[in-house]
């Protein structure tokens, strides 16, 4: 069984699922795109990006008893999965698509029903809504073999992963990453070493493979370049005009988080950074007429995005840094292939939401002078405790020492039934004007 | 016994005790307590919320809330210092609030406790954290005395010792005081030097022996018995709280006893052994059989669920519980509230006749 599963998985990965994609991409009917005067030209990577989401999507549905699958937040030190050759996959990715295609809050409500409150995090309610009613945008998720989190992002995660442990009696690996108060000391370090050196036997059981510490490198590497490729990517928009949108990155961000240390990641980055470096030296902005350069914190408004990119381009305003999609390439560096768990620590542990508000605040205000930002637009996301908590006195704080005007936007990630059109529009209006002034 | 805010003012200026600002839930009391501290822990102050919504979304608990109003009305100038434990990520924002931005011209120390599911690197892991939080406290407070700690050691197992003692009554029936007595007594632990709180807990013991009214029992199950107009109305209707699931309560208060000579490794050595908590990352199998138990001690009919609104760890869970105890045939009800507030007409009307689907 395993074996025929084992070769369908492979033909459909190499030959299969690419030679599908190709016909269907002849016969879809290609309707005119409708040009809006206030963006530049589209991306080509685009495309890319969206057939390599679309087969990795797919290709799950092959994965189940072809290769062990693990569900992993987006935060854990994929890597070491990597070297036992899980098939991953991102609840967290999943809640932002099914946001994106504004079936977040139906699906919220599956979960509700079920008893999980309204006050919970929407990717998680999301994600159990779909394990409860076994719908999705995506056709079908691949049954977990193991669940891995790790607490670097949120507490949230992990208890969301404890529902799914308890839901599909499966293990749950949790690697627990002291929040850095202030500093992360070495005992910090020595404990998350010791965790990931205990994850090993639990791995091989149940992926059936030995630790192959050679492998295990390579996805090191590969994980590395990607992300600061990743870094060059986002680095592109230090240019006036900035050859992309931040609401552009939230969608080419999907390959670092789901893909990351797979080749597939690297060679797509590469592409778009060429992309983009072409269109920097040809002058070709995002938008056509960039007046203000924004920031945005925290993490994308999924079923809104479309609608504010272009009430922002409108008025010649363009998002060129974000806290969020930063957070893939900020503590990368780390990660040292002749060191792996050591490096492994340190990279996953400094990341933006498992460090002190203070840290937080330091990286805006580089970001602020780095990418020449005008203006800040801050979401409040129900969803998500840990990025929000603080923003009001950040937003405050960023005023009083660099005079940045800022907005926030009281919303949620994933769950539409949360957002409020009328205050929202009342307080964009009032920071456009704020902006003007 | 004096009120809080005088016993806490005596304990400074009579005793020369030193007054920390304590934040939930988990932390080596003991340490502090060697070290000439009085922990004063910071869970439902009664003050109005003035200032802390401008530093804090409506989505945020009402623990964490009223913990800032209290240091933004200015109620925590008479304290040496403050300790935030990891206890979920509300608290842990707060702790940066405070600590980074609110210029609070105070020490905070953080006290980060592994989360289960443990390793071998936990238990070295808290240790080490334990000797850290020291290192960092000797800094302000001067070195710690090795035999005040064993001391104070020994002096939190016999509190938990006769805590036990009381919950097992309980259980049993056969401890006569009311709800609202019972908590308001265990409660005073929040505030209490152990030299006081365990001649306290003597008393209320010898007291309190006897039969307990005859209605049926329920547990409580969640972080703090707060409104605390749901104790009396249980009172009044007759139903006893056998046993309890609450953060602030048994889950971090009935600390099985080490026999570990060095007070490290006993303070290890019972973090370890404590009942199961959302806070800890204990997985829902373990509550689920920590629950099932309480439950058949103390032949509970029932299991409420009175959650702080916007509580996540709490929350998350509890669909879970609730499955497996009504499949078990036990009731359960779920209250989602904001603390200090009175009990509505609509939840007392469900508390009643959850009382009726127990009798
Ligand atoms: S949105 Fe926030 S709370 Fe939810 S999983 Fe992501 S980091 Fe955690
Ligand atoms: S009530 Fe819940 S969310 Fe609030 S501080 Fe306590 S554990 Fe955290």
């Amino acid at each position: 069984m395993y074996l025929i599963k084992n070769l369908q998985y492979h033909f459909m990965k190499d030959l299969g699922l690419p030679a599908l994609m190709r016909f269907s991409q002849r016969t879809k009917k290609r309707r005119p795109k409708k040009l809006d005067t206030c963006f530049g030209p589209p991306l080509t990577s685009t495309g890319r990006l969206k057939e390599i989401m679309t087969r990795h999507y797919l290709l799950s549905r092959y994965a189940e008893g072809a290769r062990p699958v693990a569900w992993v937040t987006s935060g854990a030190p994929v890597e070491l999965l990597r070297a036992f050759e899980f098939y991953t996959f991102y609840p967290e990715n999943h809640g932002a698509l099914c946001g994106a295609q504004k079936v977040g809050s139906e699906l919220c409500e599956v979960a509700e029903g079920k008893g999980y409150s309204q006050d919970l995090c929407s990717y998680a309610r999301i994600d159990l809504g779909v394990c409860f009613s076994g719908r999705t945008p995506v056709g079908k998720l691949p049954k977990p073999d193991l669940l891995f989190a790790s607490n670097n992002i949120c507490q949230t995660v992990v208890y969301w992963y404890k529902v799914l442990a308890y839901h599909w009696k499966v293990p749950l690996i949790l690697f627990d990453t002291p929040y850095n108060f202030k500093d992360i000391a070495d005992s910090d370090i020595s404990y998350m070493v010791g965790q990931l050196e205990e994850m090993i036997p639990v791995l091989e059981e149940v992926s059936g493979k030995e630790f192959n510490y050679q492998r295990f490198q390579d996805v090191i590497r590969l994980a590395k370049e990607a992300s600061l490729t990743w870094g060059e990517v986002l680095a592109t928009m230090k240019a006036r005009p900035a050859p992309m949108t931040i609401f552009d990155a939230f969608g080419h961000l999907a390959p670092i988080v789901s893909l990351r240390g797979l080749p597939v990641a690297l060679n797509y980055y590469r592409v778009l950074l060429n992309e983009l470096n072409d269109r920097v030296k040809k002058g070709i902005g995002a938008i056509t007429d960039e007046r203000k350069r924004l920031m945005w914190d925290n993490i994308a408004i999924w079923y809104k995005v479309r609608d504010l990119s272009n009430r922002f381009a409108e008025r010649g305003m363009n998002f060129v840094a974000a806290t969020y999609t930063n957070a893939w390439a900020e503590t990368i560096s780390y990660l040292d292939i002749n060191h792996p768990f050591e490096s492994l620590a340190k990279a996953y542990s400094l990341v933006i939401l498992n460090n002190n508000l203070n840290h937080r605040f330091e990286l805006m205000e580089r970001l602020v002078k780095e990418y020449g930002v005008d203006g800040l637009v801050i979401h409040s996301a129900r969803s998500c405790k840990p990025y929000s908590v603080g923003q009001y006195d950040i937003k405050r704080l960023l005023m009083d020492r660099l005079g940045v005007p800022s907005v926030v936007i009281e919303a949620d990630i994933a769950d539409s039934r949360v957002f409020s059109e009328e205050q929202t529009r009342t307080r964009l209006e009032a920071f456009f004007e704020a902006m003007e002034a | 016994m004096a009120k809080r805010e005088e016993y806490i003012d005596k304990e400074k200026k009579e005793k020369g005790k030193k007054l920390f600002g304590i934040f939930p839930a988990q932390y080596p009391r003991e340490i502090l307590w060697a070290m000439n501290v009085l922990p004063v822990e910071i869970w439902d102050p009664p003050l109005e919320v003035i200032h802390a919504n401008a530093h804090l979304q409506p989505y945020i608990c009402s623990v964490v809330r009223l913990g800032l109003e209290l240091i933004l009305q200015g109620k925590c100038e008479g304290l040496d210092g403050f300790l935030f434990p990891h206890t979920c990520d509300s608290i842990q924002n707060l702790s940066s609030i405070v600590s980074d931005y609110l210029g609070v011209k105070k020490p905070c120390y953080f006290f980060y406790h592994p989360k289960s599911p443990y390793q071998d690197s936990s238990r070295v892991y808290y240790l080490e954290q334990l000797k850290g939080l020291v290192a960092r406290l000797e800094k302000q407070l001067g070195p710690l005395d090795s035999s005040q700690l064993k001391h104070r050691v020994q002096q939190g197992q016999e509190v938990a010792r006769v805590l036990k003692q009381l919950y097992d009554l309980r259980v049993q029936g056969e401890l006569e005081a009311s709800n609202a007595d019972f908590y308001r007594v265990v409660r005073r632990g929040e505030y209490l030097s152990p030299d006081d709180f365990l001649p306290l807990l003597e008393e209320f013991l010898a007291a309190a022996k006897g039969s307990a009214q005859g209605g049926p029992a329920v547990i409580m199950s969640g972080v703090l018995p707060n409104p605390k107009e749901i104790l009396t109305l249980l009172d009044e209707l007759g139903v006893r709280i056998a046993h309890d699931d609450l953060l602030n309560c048994s889950r971090r208060l009935l600390v099985p006893p080490s026999r570990a000579d060095d007070p490290f490794e006993a303070l290890t050595e019972s973090y370890f052994a404590m009942p199961p908590c959302t806070t800890k990352d204990s997985s829902v199998s373990e509550r689920v059989d920590d629950l099932l138990a309480k439950v058949e001690q103390s032949n509970a009919k029932g299991v409420i669920f009175y959650m702080v609104k916007f509580c996540e760890p709490e929350l998350f869970d509890v669909p879970q519980l609730t499955g497996e105890l009504r499949k078990r045939g036990v009731a359960t009800l779920l209250i989602d509230c904001e603390l200090n507030q009175n009990l509505s007409g609509q939840l007392a009307t469900r508390v009643e006749a959850f009382f009726e689907m127990i009798s």
